[in-house]
């Protein structure tokens, strides 16, 4: 027995919480608790407890089983397939950041054969073209064909990408 | 990303699965949820003071229960694995006060020496209520499991995360502060 408890605080417990305290109890007990300060301090706090608990289960509303089991097992489910679904978010990423790689890399390794393309485009035009002018003319429109092509690829590629990320859930 | 529907969950077998997943069989927890919901609900509405908390972290109780994987010896220690949770849970959202007593309980007695008697109860549970609103929340759950469940020292050791010697400590501690707030709800 240490200062803060008393070998017998578990049975003055349950006699209260069974409702035999403090008349159907075993004599003793009762003698044993008017001479133990733990013990009837045990006895009032768990009679009051007790009587709060009975009082309270009379009134109270649960859900039914089968509701709460429901449920769950709708939640179970749902969190299962937001697991599963984790893997497959993950190499959507992954697929689009190699398809932006692959795009740069694409770009990056033709850039610098357009100035040698439009140099060829001129040279053919002086040869099969009537004028200087229209050769350097139609390599211009050449040129912004390409850059306005290449845009658009880029926006369409990418638009479709952003849209599924901003508006998928995870 | 298309949102799931309940009538896809049932097509997929939500339930079968769930019969895989949790830890139990529906009938069996049936059995289990009638036995226990009842104090739980009343553990979990006097520990937060919140009806509609309290009947969320019902809810959330029996899902971490069921989901729990966890190799259960006897009844006794299913019952307080369960309340272990619902009291992790409360410690969670402890924010709000104690619950003020409906003062309902009086007025549908009809004769007048039961209705002296339950106006004395009422009162003393009104008491009680006051005081146990003023201790702290880790006090409230060690003395109701204590001293309203009936559980051990080692169990509520275990459920509140502290050791068994410094629970005793702190279980004295609690019950004569509430005995001190019970008296002076008295005299006052």
């Amino acid at each position: 027995m240490s200062a803060y408890d008393c070998p017998r605080e578990q049975d003055v417990v349950n006699a209260v919480l069974g409702g035999r305290w403090p008349d159907r109890c075993d004599e003793s007990l009762v003698a044993h608790a008017a001479s133990c300060l733990t013990c009837r301090e045990v006895a009032q706090v768990s009679m009051l407890l007790h009587e709060d608990v009975d009082h309270a289960r009379i009134d109270v509303i649960v859900p039914a089983a089968g509701q709460i089991w429901w449920r769950a097992a709708v939640r179970a489910r749902l969190e299962s397939t937001h697991a599963a679904a984790r893997p497959m978010t993950w190499m959507h990423g992954i697929t689009g950041a190699i398809v932006i790689g692959a795009m740069l890399a694409v770009v990056t390794a033709v850039w610098p054969m357009i100035p040698e393309l439009m140099l060829t485009i001129r040279t053919i035009g002086k040869d099969y073209l009537p004028s200087s002018e229209v050769a350097s003319a139609l390599a211009g429109g050449l040129r912004q064909s390409l850059l306005i092509g290449s845009i658009a690829a880029v926006l369409l590629i990418l638009t479709p990408l952003a849209l599924y990320f901003v508006l998928s859930d995870d | 990303m298309r949102e799931i529907t309940l009538t896809d969950m049932e097509r997929l077998g939500a339930f079968d699965e769930a019969e895989r997943t949790f830890q139990m069989t529906e009938e069996a927890f049936r059995s289990f949820y009638e036995l226990t919901a009842r104090p739980v609900r009343v553990y979990l509405v006097r520990m937060t003071g919140d009806d509609r908390l309290a009947d969320d972290l019902l809810q959330e109780t029996y899902y971490r229960f069921l989901r729990a994987n966890v190799a259960f010896s006897s009844d006794d220690h299913r019952r307080n694995y369960l309340f272990r949770i619902a009291t992790n849970l409360v410690h969670d959202h402890r924010r709000k006060p104690f619950m003020e007593v409906p003062a309902a309980a009086i007025a549908e007695v009809p004769d007048a020496a039961a209705a002296a008697q339950a106006a004395e109860r009422a009162a003393r549970r009104l008491d009680l209520h006051r005081a146990m609103e003023r201790l702290k929340p880790r006090e409230r759950s060690m003395l109701w499991l204590a001293y309203a469940q009936g559980w051990s020292h080692e169990e509520i050791a275990s459920a509140i995360g502290v050791k068994t010697a410094s629970m005793k400590a702190m279980l004295h501690r609690a019950r004569q502060r509430l005995v001190a707030l019970l008296k002076n709800g008295e005299r006052s």
